[in-house]
Formats: C-alpha cells, structure tokens, sequence
C-alpha cells in the first residue's frame, strides 16, 4: 500500500487521533479514579474527562490581539499534534511497519509538550506562568537526562532504534534496568506526585497554564491526557515481547498492550496518591543524585555489552 | 446544532470547575469549603474540580463580607472568570454582612458589587449544603445555556425574584434534570 | 511502607463517601433556623434586644406588634432562643416563643428570600395564657431589602 496513505491512516486512525483521544480520556480517568479510591473516595464517574472536554469547549477566551495573541493560542495544538504524532508511532499491534530510527521520532515528539508548556508560559507574560515555566525547565533538563540515557543504553543493547524490533526483544538485565529508569522518570514528564510542582495548583496559581481558558485549556488537558497514552505505550512497548503469528494473536497482543499501559498508569497512581509534592530543588537533586548514576551504569553497561562482547 | 447545545449544557452541568476566592472571610467558610472536597462528602463524584486560576473556573465561590480592601480584588477575579459562569455566595457573610453589619471596614454585601446566582446560609454552612449549592449553580448555568435568553441576576437592591422551591435541591438533582 | 499499607487498606475497605443526595445527620444541640410560634410571644422583645446580626426585627404597634426573621442575616448563635427562655422563666411561664430547627437552613436564589414576617395581636397579660391570640403569618420577602 503506499506509504503516505499507512502513514496518514496510522497517524489519523489507529493507533493516531481517532483512537488515541477517547484513550486518552480513559487514561485521565483511570487515574483520577485510582487515586480516588486510594484516598476512600468516590472519584469521578467514567465520561468526567470527556464532559469537561466538552464543557471547556463552550467556554469564551479573553481577547488576546496581536502576534502573541497568535503565539499564546498556537502552543496548545502544537503540543496537542506532537503528542497524538507520538502515539501514531507506537506499535500496538505487531508487524505494524515503522522505519528504523522511528525511536528517535517519538523521543522528539514526546519532548515537545514540555517545550510547549515552558514556551506557553513565558509567552502568556503571567508572573505566575514565568515561576510555573522556570520551575517545568529545571525540571525538564534534570529528567531528560535520565529518561534519554536509558532509552538510549536499551537500544544500544539490542542493536536497533526501531520501535517494531523493540517491540519483539526479550528483556535482559539490562533492558529491565534501562525500564526501571524510564519509570523513575515518567512521573516527572506526566506532572504527577512527588514531582507536580510545575502545575501545582494553589502553589502559583497553575503555572503555566494560568492565563489559557476556553478551547485552548481543553487542548492542554487532551495533550496531557495523549502525553500519559504516549509515555505508557513506550514503557508498554519496551516490556512485552510481541508474539507476531497469526492475525488473532496479533489483536491478543495489542490487548495485551492496552492492559500494560493500563497497569503503568495504575502504578504511577499508586506513587502519585502515596508522594506529596517535592519541591524544585528537592526533585532536581533527586534526578541528578540518585538516577543519573543509574542511568550512567546502564549506558556503559550497555557499551560495554555492544562493543567488547 | 440543537444536539450540540443539548451536549453543551449537559457538559457544564456535569463538569462545575470552582475557583475559590475569600473576601475578608473569618476562614471558617473556607474551611468547610475544603472539607467538601474531602472523602467523606467528595465533591469529585460530581466533577467538582478546584481550579488554581480564576481561568479555568466556571463558578466562582465566595466567601466573606466584601471588606474596603478587598472590592477591587473581587470585582478583577470575577472580571477574570470566563464566560459562562456563576457565582456562589457560601455563608451568611456574603449575602448580608452578618454580624458585621455596622462595621466601616465594609463595602456591603456581595450582591452591590457582582451579580450573584445561588445564596448558601449558615455561619459556617454544611459542606453538604456548600455541594448542594454548586449543584444548583451548575444546573442554573445549564439551563441558562438552555434559554440563551436569560442572563445573569441583576445587581443589587432588587428581590423581586420569584421564590425557587429549594426543597427540590437535595433530592438528586444532578440526575433528574434533564438539560 | 507505611503510606503503601494504608493504601492497601484503604482499598479494601472501599469509600466512605456519602453519594450526592444523602446528607448526614446533624447532632441532638444542632443550631439551625429560628422557628417563632406566636402563640406563646409576649412581645418583650428581649430576643431583639440579644441578636448580634440584626436578623430578628421588631414593630412595635397598636395593639399588635410584627416579628420577622431573616435567616440570611442570622449567625444562628442561638442568643435569642435562650434569650426567650429565660424570660419565660422569670415570667412564670413554661412555654416560649422561639426555638431552633435541627436541620440545615436550606440554599436559596434571591436576596431576602427566606425572609419571615409574622403580625402578632397582644394579649392581656394573663398569667395563664387562656385568651386565643390572633396571628397571622405574612411571608414578606422585600421588606428591608439588603440588610
């Protein structure tokens, strides 16, 4: 088939837009549902991501004339087109095609939100969005280092940046050291306890997103929600070995995916309802301290597994 | 476009973000505030959110006698609030100053200064009365979405309002309505 | 670990939310709104005198006196009732005019709403209250406006 048209299908059908959105809304709300219930509360019912969805949408904005007006209102679906971009990459089912060097693509387009929400809060020109964006760029650098080194040394190891082969390997020593760094660090990239400071509320007012309303604060929660499906899907991918036979048990393995993303997004709950929050400095001498030598010893591990073995 | 307004309302009545603002208030709304939003009277199996900016709020929640201080403040949040929105005066501070009805510090109840929906008494109120309050504001601004004839209450001075049958509230509202 | 057990059981021992409708139950001395029973009102004004919101008004006339009662003023402090019960007392009476409901006051929409208003003939003071009073209870929402 030609390729423009897989592409454009896997990026605007499955696993793209069209299924990545209502799975982003359901991620959101397992995960305020798990923390609910771990603090013996009810919790939102099932649809509360989509209505306020939909109730955001109705809202007006404040008028905002000129470039920045422009700029201001560009960073939400930028943020939104990256992240359901990444989620496009993912290879939920198996044989699903994909390009070598498709890894890279989905760390760069993983990194986006976080520029995004860092640019958007300089651009507002909110004393409260500078503090917010300061606050998510120390942060940013600190775990990026981590999350980028890990990925890296699992690749190494394995001799591919293909997400498909990654998809299919058997995990080593290595590789499960490399997945423990990669969840060490996700709730620094999905904005969850102990490292929620960037948009904290009550803490500067929301952060970043202080002055965004309206359609474009719905934007931000759908690119937050996709970013969870995303970060979820590669651990999801990293772990299960994909088990490519026939056509029936490739819809097992793609379940198989879903229920793997689902149980990350569980674990992740369990952290955010068990942590307070850290502040700044607290959570950027935890990356740098306690992870990064972690992460050094996968990658050289991972080298010297690749080079003199 | 008569689904998506039916959508729309359903959506506001679903999904009441709050933005909490205290206007000289002696705490005790406020704390009865949070604790409506802690387990055991959980406004979140409403929706309920408690937002950190008046921007991302629908309703905005008031508490205390409008000090001198504390108008400007008050008038710019609700300024800030975006469209459509409620407001909800919670205690008896808000609605008539209270006991402070003499003091000089004050600038009146809340009404002289923003138009407000729904009016929750006691000194503190329940933390059920203060969720059943946000329900009904909700509710008002789906059915104001309803009839897009009917805006926002008047200002001030001006009680001429038919009596609403507030028994209705505690029985479900939330469910019954139909937007 | 101890953040991660109680977790755990709070897991196991499901919510203990009440779902939206239910509300609880308040306690025996619970303070909410003053109910007045024109009945046994003497027309002393004591409970006037002791309010510390200005909620309870008094019009004094001829022959008659009117008693209202704004809830949104009130701080249900509960001065007036005890206010009315002590003067019963002194007065060799066993009945008074005012108590407390026990019942949350409910939400309401328009300033003034829940205002009360009660037209009260006075009695001769007979030490047993024998002569049956006249009352009438006019709901007066707009009188006052926004005191």
């Amino acid at each position: 088939m030609n390729p423009m048209l897989t592409a454009l299908a896997r990026m605007l059908i499955f696993p793209g837009l069209l299924f990545a959105v209502p799975a982003a809304w359901f991620f959101l709300w397992v995960e305020r549902k798990a923390v609910a219930r771990m603090q013996e509360r009810v919790g939102p019912p099932f649809m509360q991501p989509f209505w306020d969805f939909m109730k955001l949408l109705g809202k007006s904005t404040p008028p905002r004339p000129g470039i920045a007006g422009f700029i201001m209102r560009a960073w939400p679906l930028i943020a939104v087109g990256s992240a359901a971009g990444a989620v496009g990459l993912l290879p939920v089912l198996p044989l699903s095609g994909g390009f070598e060097g498709d890894l890279i693509l989905l760390l760069a387009l993983l990194e986006l939100p976080s520029i995004c929400i860092i640019a958007a809060g300089f651009s507002s020109r909110s004393i409260f969005g500078e503090i917010g964006s300061a606050r998510e760029a120390a942060l940013s650098v600190s775990y990026n280092i981590v999350f980028l080194l890990a990925i890296v040394s699992i690749a190494a190891s394995q001799h591919t940046f293909r997400l498909e082969a990654l998809a299919a390997m058997h995990p080593t020593f290595l590789t499960v050291l490399g997945i423990v760094a990669i969840l060490i660090c996700l709730p620094a990239k999905l904005h969850i306890n102990p490292f929620s400071l960037p948009n904290a509320e009550q803490e500067i007012y929301s952060g970043p997103m202080t002055e965004y309303a309206g359609p474009e604060l719905a934007m931000w929660e759908l690119a937050h929600g996709l970013e969870w499906v995303a970060a979820t899907g590669l651990v999801a991918t990293l772990v299960a070995p994909h088990i490519a036979l026939a056509w029936g048990t490739s819809l097992l393995a793609g379940c198989l995916f879903v229920v793997l993303s689902v149980a990350v997004v569980l674990l992740l709950s369990v952290l955010a309802a068990a942590t307070a929050r850290l502040a700044i400095d607290s959570s950027v001498r935890f990356y740098w301290q306690c992870t990064l030598i972690f992460a050094v010893l996968a990658i050289s591990s991972a080298l010297f597994v690749r080079f003199w073995l | 476009m008569k689904l998506w307004k039916r959508l729309m309302c359903t959506a506001r009545r679903k999904s009441p973000w709050l933005f909490h603002m205290n206007s000289g208030s002696c705490n005790g709304c406020d704390i009865e505030i949070i604790a409506a939003l802690s387990p055991r009277y959980d406004a979140e199996q409403l929706g309920v959110l408690l937002q950190g900016s008046p921007r991302h709020a629908d309703i905005l929640v008031v508490t205390g006698p409008v000090t001198n201080k504390a108008v400007n403040a008050v008038k710019t949040v609700y300024d800030q609030v975006c469209g459509p929105k409620a407001v909800v005066a919670i205690g008896s501070c808000p609605a008539t100053t209270n006991v402070y009805i003499d003091s000089r510090t004050l600038s009146g109840p809340l009404d002289k200064h923003i138009p407000v929906d729904v009016y929750v008494p006691g000194c503190p109120p329940r933390p059920d009365a203060i969720i059943a309050g946000v329900v009904k504001a909700a509710v008002l601004l789906a059915e104001r979405g309803m009839n897009a004839t009917a805006g926002p209450p008047p200002l001030a001075q001006n009680a001429s309002g038919s009596a609403q049958d507030d028994s209705s509230v505690g029985s479900g509202v939330v469910r019954e309505v139909q937007p | 670990m101890n953040i991660l057990t109680m977790l755990w059981k709070n897991l196991r021992r499901g919510y203990q939310t009440l779902l939206f409708p239910a509300r609880p139950k308040v306690t025996a001395r619970f303070r909410g709104l003053v109910q007045f029973d024109p009945a046994f009102c003497t027309g002393c004004a004591v409970c006037r005198m002791r309010c510390t919101s200005r909620a309870i008004e008094f019009k004094a006339g001829k022959g008659e006196f009117t008693w209202s009662y704004n809830p949104g003023q009130c701080t249900f402090c509960g001065r007036c009732v005890e206010g009315c019960v002590e003067h019963a007392l002194k007065e060799g009476h066993t009945e008074h005019a005012l108590s407390q409901q026990q019942d949350t006051p409910p939400i309401y929409v328009t300033q003034g709403e829940l205002k009360k208003s009660y037209t009260v003939a006075r009695r001769p003071p007979a030490p047993k209250p024998a002569a049956a009073p006249v009352a009438t209870p006019t709901p007066n929402p707009a009188v006052g406006g926004t005191q």
